[in-house]
């Protein structure tokens, strides 16, 4: 509630005391507040129904006549019962707690009715130079619900804040109040409703449900590739939504191009508002990021690890928060600050795996995402649709996997140490200018990995 | 208005009426009931703005009129008179009770400052057996807690599932949940019954017809039948996903007559500590198993209870208190206890009654 409101309501209250018996204005009028006002309407928070009633019948010409006096833009009022607060009586339940444990009952956290997850909001969002385009995008679909970046599609690899960043949105127009009906579903979820309404024959309401929403928002749409005919009931769902001008929010790991077995008609669709990528962080803002967790969580870090940390887990945030949880876990339990070679050792499972691969593993890997012959690596051919992937491999053997220039040069067709430090400075070099290149070889470490 | 009628059913409305009203001093209105009439019958309400009441009796009326009066005036009246008949009649500021031979003013209030009770407005309303309702909310409504921490916790919980009606209530040391057969397409969704409304609203569940109304909306339940509506305030809130603590496997089961654990527990509240500890130690080859009590300021207590027991020996920590209230909702003549361990809820549930089940927590100590 703002300052002018509160103070519009005290002056309300003030008038009307003077008017009625201090027990009439404590029973009826002391739990009362104004939710909010729009259009001249003002929007009263009353504890119950008996006092929401009461107010209406009894005192409803006094409460509108005192509005009105005071401002005169007031149109009508209406009552609403909300949520009584919470009374804090810690005291009593702790004495409790100490010989009996409690059943595990975790809070149903999220709200069934939107299906958003109060935890993700735009205060805990670090914003950094990977993700500022699209938190912008986001912020100009908060200013403009529906009417800019229709439909807005992020993509980005898994832990860099998509849903995080997509259910923010949603949290924030909740938040506001501007009573839009907003929707939050994972695509496994909307296959799972439209299968389980296909089952029962209740189609039309599966339809129903979805179309009612001022903001839908999807994640993870790349589970659809493949699903049929849930694509062609997005498809309906979307234009129905865009043509009546509601927001829809998409999030997948990849373009939508990308995105196998997806239908060209979704995809020109998902291309026609706005489509943007979340990189992995920088160095940077794996550091703020740090630092924003750490503060979250009350902790602070020597700006030494939290500079390790940062570099230690490169591409992945939820990762990081892990690491994060783990270090402040074992802080607490030690009771003491962690050295930097404790840390080093805490974090050493979650670094990148460094699986002892063969190079041969390595060649197939490439080679197949080349689509080229695996012999032609080894060969002295120098055709440029072969020197490329060999470059790459022998790249990915020195970064990755630390082979000394002479063993690459060995294992792949016996070559000078000479020719591998020139490619890999080549690879190196181009990396700079070719963020193609860049996808290619990250994709191909991903499939190695796995 | 004046109206006549006997004295008992007057009485009994103004009883029931009178118990609903509130007993608060801040609004002197709100310790009052209503009369008034209605071609050829007297409406009765009170509220205490929790719950609110509305019961209608016959009676035969001269004039109509409406009135509020202390109900716990006229119903001490009522229960001191000794004839059959009353005649009622609303005088100025009072309110004249006559019967052959004795005559009462009672003072009266301005109507116009009772307030109305609310009116729930559901689109689906359901048909329910009144007796089924009180049974399920009789099961577990004493699981609840008490203290007002957390909303949804002080309350019972009522959710309907596939031709079941399901009623829980926890206070997160332990947890009751009740299932009651329900026509298939009844749908009662996820509603919250503050706690201290429980108690009242069974007593008036007990005297309604055979067949109630059940109607709720986001803020009120209402129960009616064709002389009685009450309604209650809801919780608005989300109850705790409480199914997926439900243990699926145990380390240990017994299986014990009902009787013989009620009266072990009548025994262990005598040597139990203040936190009403008792510890139980399974022996499966003696079959039995060992409830123990200790108390530094009065003394000590053993006692073997006969037992079928399968799985590994144990040993536990309770609340006793917190077993020995589930029984009363358990039918038939044997429980079974399921054990898990420590740290790990206790499941209790009649052998051959699969319509209850009761979790509670051991005691780490």
């Amino acid at each position: 509630m703002s300052t002018d409101t509160k103070k519009l309501w005290g002056n309300v209250l003030t008038e009307i005391e003077l008017n009625v018996s201090k027990a009439t204005f404590s029973t009826w009028f002391k739990e009362t507040y104004i939710l909010k006002e729009g259009e001249g309407i003002i929007y009263v928070s009353v504890p119950n129904t008996f006092v929401k009633e009461w107010l209406h019948n009894k005192y409803h010409s006094m409460i509108l006549r005192s509005l009105r006096n005071l401002t005169e833009s007031v149109r009508s009022v209406e009552y609403t019962v909300s949520r009584e607060e919470l009374k804090e009586r810690k005291d009593i339940f702790e004495e409790h707690k100490m010989v009996v444990d409690k059943l595990p009952l975790n809070d149903l956290y999220i709200n069934k009715e939107d299906n958003l997850n109060p935890r993700y909001t735009f205060e805990s969002f670090v914003v950094g130079p990977f993700n500022e385009l699209a938190h912008a995008a986001t912020q100009a679909i908060i200013k403009k619900t529906g009417m800019v970046y229709n439909p807005l599609f992020i993509y980005g690899n898994t832990g860099h804040g998509k849903t995080h960043l997509i259910q923010a949105v949603g949290n924030y127009l909740k938040s506001t109040g501007s009573g839009k009906r907003i929707y939050y579903v994972s695509s496994e979820k909307f296959v799972l409703d439209l299968v389980s309404s296909i089952q029962s024959n209740k189609t039309n309401y599966f339809k129903q449900k979805y179309r009612k929403y001022d903001v839908l928002i999807m994640d993870d749409i790349h589970f659809l590739s493949n699903k049929e005919k849930t694509q062609e009931e997005l498809f309906h769902l979307f234009n129905y939504l865009y043509d009546n001008n509601k927001q829809i929010i998409f999030s997948s790991d990849k373009h939508p191009n990308y995105i196998p077995h997806l239908e060209d008609r979704l995809k020109s669709r998902f291309a026609a508002g706005m489509i943007v990528d979340i990189p992995a962080p920088d160095q940077e803002s794996r550091f703020a990021i740090l630092q924003t967790k750490a503060r979250m969580n009350n902790f602070s870090l020597r700006e030494e690890i939290i500079d390790f940390l940062a570099s230690a887990i490169s591409s992945n945030i939820r990762e990081l928060e892990g690491v994060l949880n783990s270090v402040i876990f074992q802080t607490q339990l030690k009771g003491r600050e962690l050295t930097l070679f404790e840390i080093k050792s805490l974090v050493k499972d979650s670094m990148k795996p460094k699986r002892n691969l063969s190079t041969k593993e390595v060649v197939k890997v490439v080679a197949n995402f080349y689509n080229i012959e695996e012999d032609n690596i080894y060969k002295k051919t120098r055709k440029k649709e072969i020197i490329k992937p060999r470059q790459v491999i022998m790249y990915i053997l020195r970064e990755d996997f630390n082979f000394s220039y002479p063993s690459i040069g060995e294992k792949i067709g016996g070559r000078d140490h000479a020719t591998i430090i020139h490619s890999c400075e080549k690879v190196k070099n181009e990396l700079k200018t070719d963020i193609l290149l860049g996808q290619e070889i990250n994709q191909i470490r991903a499939l190695i990995v796995s | 208005m004046k109206i006549e009628c006997t004295k008992d059913n007057l009485k009994e409305v103004v009883l029931k009426s009178n118990r609903i009203s509130g007993k608060r001093l801040s609004l002197q209105i709100l310790n009052n009931i209503f009369l008034k009439t209605e071609d050829n019958s007297l409406l009765v309400k009170s509220t205490n703005l929790e719950l609110g009441i509305e019961i209608t009796i016959p009676v035969k009326t001269y004039s109509e009129g409406e009135v509020v009066v202390s109900g716990e005036v006229l119903r001490t009246l009522l229960e001191n008179l000794k004839e059959e008949t009353v005649i009622i009649e609303h005088k100025k500021d009072s309110l004249e009770v006559s019967t052959k031979k004795t005559k009462t003013l009672i003072k009266t209030y301005p109507d116009t400052d009772f307030p109305t009770i609310p009116v729930v407005s559901s689109k689906n309303d359901t048909i329910l057996s009144s007796k089924n309702l009180l049974g399920g909310l009789q099961s577990v409504w004493y699981s609840a807690t008490t203290l007002n921490m957390k909303p949804e916790l002080s309350s019972v919980y009522i959710n309907t599932d596939n031709g079941y009606m399901y009623f829980v209530a926890t206070d997160s040391f332990r947890l009751a949940e009740k299932k009651i057969e329900v026509k298939k397409d009844i749908c009662v969704n996820e509603v919250l019954i503050p706690i201290k409304n429980i108690p009242e609203i069974m007593k008036i569940l007990e005297e309604m017809e055979r067949e109630i109304t059940l109607s709720v909306d986001k803020n009120q339940i209402s129960f009616s039948d064709t002389h009685t509506y009450l309604t209650s305030r809801l919780i608005e809130g989300n109850f705790p996903d409480y199914r997926q603590i439900i243990p699926k496997e145990s380390l240990t089961q017994l299986i014990v007559l009902k009787n013989d654990l009620a009266n072990s527990f009548n025994l262990s509240q005598f040597f139990s500590d203040k936190f009403h500890q008792v510890h139980i130690d399974v022996f499966k080859k003696e079959k039995k198993f060992k409830i123990s009590t200790k108390n530094i300021d009065i003394g000590e207590n053993v006692q073997y209870v006969d037992a079928t027991i399968s799985g590994e020996d144990i040993s536990l920590n309770f609340n006793y208190k917190y077993m020995q209230e589930c029984l009363q909702s358990i039918n038939g003549d044997s429980v079974s206890l399921e054990l898990s361990g420590v740290g790990k809820p206790v499941v209790m549930r009649g052998c051959s009654d699969k319509t209850f089940f009761y979790l509670v927590m051991p005691m780490s100590k």
